[in-house]
């Protein structure tokens, strides 16, 4: 059992709740409680995340459970980023939960002894193989924000243009501002992903010959890729409603380059 | 002790009535100084504004029915108006209910348009009278302050003055949704009018930075500009200046769309698709329904800003049932602390009058004592006073008692026996 990580789910399950609940009564005191616990979370997961890597000996980012569990810490970062950024609250509360929630799981995958994966590290050039993954991840985590925000920006819109108002509608951050965000993470996220596509064609030149297998995590990969780049180039032309729909669906192609690989398997697959 | 409230409202009263019984703030200290005589009544304030008149006062007797009537009757000799011109319009709440109503008014749920926020200032003001007039006691304090207490946590707790409940600030709320900050923009108004005006005047007050203004006749223009501060624009030279405004008034008498689909598009993409906020406050519609199709184009009408108020105003009514829950349980805090607060004077006398009794025996019987050592006489002090606190502590207790349970007439029994004043 690890305590460390059990603080951590337990403080962020915390500021989940709390964040919910300041959404929706408007408190700043609950707010406060939901920042509060993140910030304990976020302390008790890098410790557990510091004691792992030196129990391990090995920088933990192999198996699925070390993966979500980084995922988590990530997207915890990129919250920390935008509320530092520009103070919206919202952003929370659909954040905090998937936080919490990917901790849990993170507790009940099986931690699996990754002989594949230390053998790549141990391989030539293995030193690239952290980097590789870290930046993916953090990458992932970009895009989630991305998601975020375009789903807010979508939601508002539609009821810009339908005239109605739901109670959600007062509590979202204004669309120039959701524009904002989503933007300039999707930036971040793009920069990374190339920066994680390009660690991993090194990597795997170095140690097999190849910078393409023709797996699936890489095909997901190469078309989110793809489809940020087309939106950075049209970005004027597609601002405001288009771009949000592209966060949407390029959110999904994330997801299946991170979960969907496991299911269809390759190259990528460890653990 | 108790404490009444005499008002009437733009609920129970029109304003034919409610005029005639208004107060200037010189008045409110004149009529206090008359009407709190210390006998009857023991404090007072008045609350006077254009929805309300009400007199707030505590009475020395429990009942306040006495004090009640003695202010009615005063307001109809002061005003010379005749009994029947306000009494049927003229509502009495008492202790619980008085101080229901008083936190009621000051978080605004009672006012017209409920959550409005200026309600708070004319009770603070009329409080600032009552203390310069020198009406206002330790109950009033203590009552004015929990109020504002209360409408402090009501405003902050609740979304009841959220949502901006006439059109003019719901286009600036709007406006607000779609750019954030309005620091920066640029509003253009097309037409003149009163309402295009008072719109251009809050979103420049809300931040707006520039103000365009352009009609078919360019003397119009340069009058409107002057008034709200803005640039006239020559009328053929909109098509022009459309992409430069992140919001565009429209509100002329023209007959047909001034702003087109096409217009709009062009207009769209020469600014990179920057989102645009069209309100159109004409009737019949300056703007073709068919811009707010485009996206990021947002066009509401005068019927969509309306149906906005109205479900703002709706808004509101639920955000004070909320509130309603937050002004109970404050009355009741209230009242918790008013009966404390009413002991203490109590306890102190019956203090005092025990030890004036022994200070006084001692006093007649010291000199047959005869020389005492300082020690000695100390002791026969401690002696006194020692069985004096014996004597009064479980009388005290059992005051404590009967007052928490709000046994009045135990209390009042005690105060009898001792002779105390309430």
């Amino acid at each position: 059992m690890n305590y460390l990580l059990l603080t951590a789910l337990v403080a962020y399950v915390n500021a989940a709740v709390h964040a919910v609940l300041a959404f929706a009564y408007k408190r700043r005191a609950v707010e406060r409680v939901a920042l509060m616990s993140l910030a304990l979370g976020f302390a008790a997961h890098t410790a557990a995340f510091l004691s792992d890597w030196i129990q391990d000996g090995h920088y933990p980012l192999f198996g699925l459970r070390e993966a979500l569990s980084f995922l988590a810490w990530t997207l915890v970062v990129a919250y920390g980023l935008a509320h530092f950024r520009y103070q919206v609250k919202a952003l929370g509360t659909f954040l905090m939960p998937l936080v919490a929630f990917l901790v849990t799981a993170a507790m009940l995958v099986k931690s699996s002894a990754d002989m594949r994966a230390g053998t790549i590290a141990a391989g030539a050039a293995g030193w690239v193989f952290p980097i590789h993954t870290t930046f993916l991840i953090f990458a992932y985590a970009a895009f989630f924000v991305v998601f975020a925000a375009s789903a807010m920006y979508l939601w508002q819109e539609r009821e810009l243009k339908l005239k109605t108002f739901s109670a959600l509608f007062h509590r979202l951050p204004s669309l120039t501002t959701v524009d904002d965000i989503g933007s300039t993470a999707a930036g971040i996220g793009f920069t990374l992903l190339s920066l994680g596509i390009i660690t991993g064609a090194i990597l795997s030149s170095q140690q097999t010959g190849r910078i393409w297998h023709n797996d699936p995590k890489e095909i997901f990969a190469l078309l989110t890729w793809l489809l940020y780049l087309t939106m950075i180039h049209y970005r004027i032309q597609w601002r405001g409603r288009k771009s949000a729909l592209v966060g949407v669906a390029g959110f999904g192609l994330v997801i299946f380059t991170f979960l969907g690989t496991r299911l269809m398997g390759g190259y990528h697959v460890f653990g | 002790m108790s404490i009444i409230l005499v008002g009437l409202n733009h609920k129970t009263a029109p304003v034919e009535v409610r005029e005639r019984l208004a107060f200037t703030d010189e008045a409110c200290a004149e009529t206090l100084q008359t009407l709190v005589d210390g006998e009857l009544l023991s404090e007072g304030l008045i609350v006077s504004t254009c929805n309300r008149v009400e007199v707030l006062a505590t009475t020395r007797s429990l009942n306040g029915d006495e004090g009640a009537a003695r202010i009615s009757s005063f307001l109809s000799e002061m005003r010379h108006l005749p009994d029947n011109f306000f009494l049927g319009h003229l509502y009495t709440h008492a202790d619980e209910e008085a101080v229901r109503h008083v936190f009621r008014v000051a978080s605004s749920l009672d006012s017209m348009v409920v959550g409005e926020p200026q309600v708070l200032g004319q009770v603070r003001r009329a409080y600032s009278n009552a203390v310069t007039a020198g009406t206002a006691g330790r109950v009033l304090h203590r009552l004015v302050h929990h109020a504002l207490h209360v409408a402090k946590r009501v405003r902050s707790e609740t979304g009841i003055g959220a949502n901006a409940v006439s059109i003019s600030f719901t286009a600036v709320e709007l406006g607000r949704k779609i750019f954030g900050s309005l620091k920066g923009t640029t509003v253009l108004v097309i037409g003149a009018g009163e309402m295009a005006e008072l719109a251009a005047q809050h979103l420049s007050s809300a931040g707006a930075s520039r103000i365009l203004v352009t009609n078919r006749t360019i003397e119009t223009a340069e009058q409107l500009a002057q008034k709200i501060k803005g640039t006239a624009l020559d009328f053929s030279s909109l098509p022009a200046h459309l992409a430069e405004a992140d919001i565009i008034i429209c509100s002329t008498a023209a007959n047909e769309y001034v702003v087109t689909e096409e217009l709009a598009r062009e207009a769209l993409s020469a600014r990179q698709q920057r989102p645009a906020f069209f309100i159109d406050i004409s009737v019949p519609r300056n703007v073709d329904p068919a811009v707010g199709e485009l996206d990021n184009l947002f066009v509401f009408d005068v019927d969509d800003l309306e149906a906005v108020v109205a479900s703002n105003i709706r808004e509101r009514e639920r955000e004070a049932e909320r509130a309603e829950l937050i002004v109970e349980s404050e009355v009741m805090q209230f009242q918790q602390a008013l009966r404390s607060l009413d002991l203490g004077p109590t306890v102190a006398a019956l203090r005092q009058k025990l030890e004036e009794i022994a200070q006084a025996e001692l006093k007649r019987q010291r000199s047959r004592l005869g020389d005492l050592t300082p020690e000695q006489e100390r002791a026969v002090e401690a002696l006194l006073m020692s069985t004096v606190n014996k004597i009064s502590h479980p009388i005290i207790n059992r005051l404590r008692h009967s007052h928490d349970t709000g046994e009045e007439e135990t209390l009042k029994a005690w105060r009898d026996t001792f002779g105390l004043e309430e």
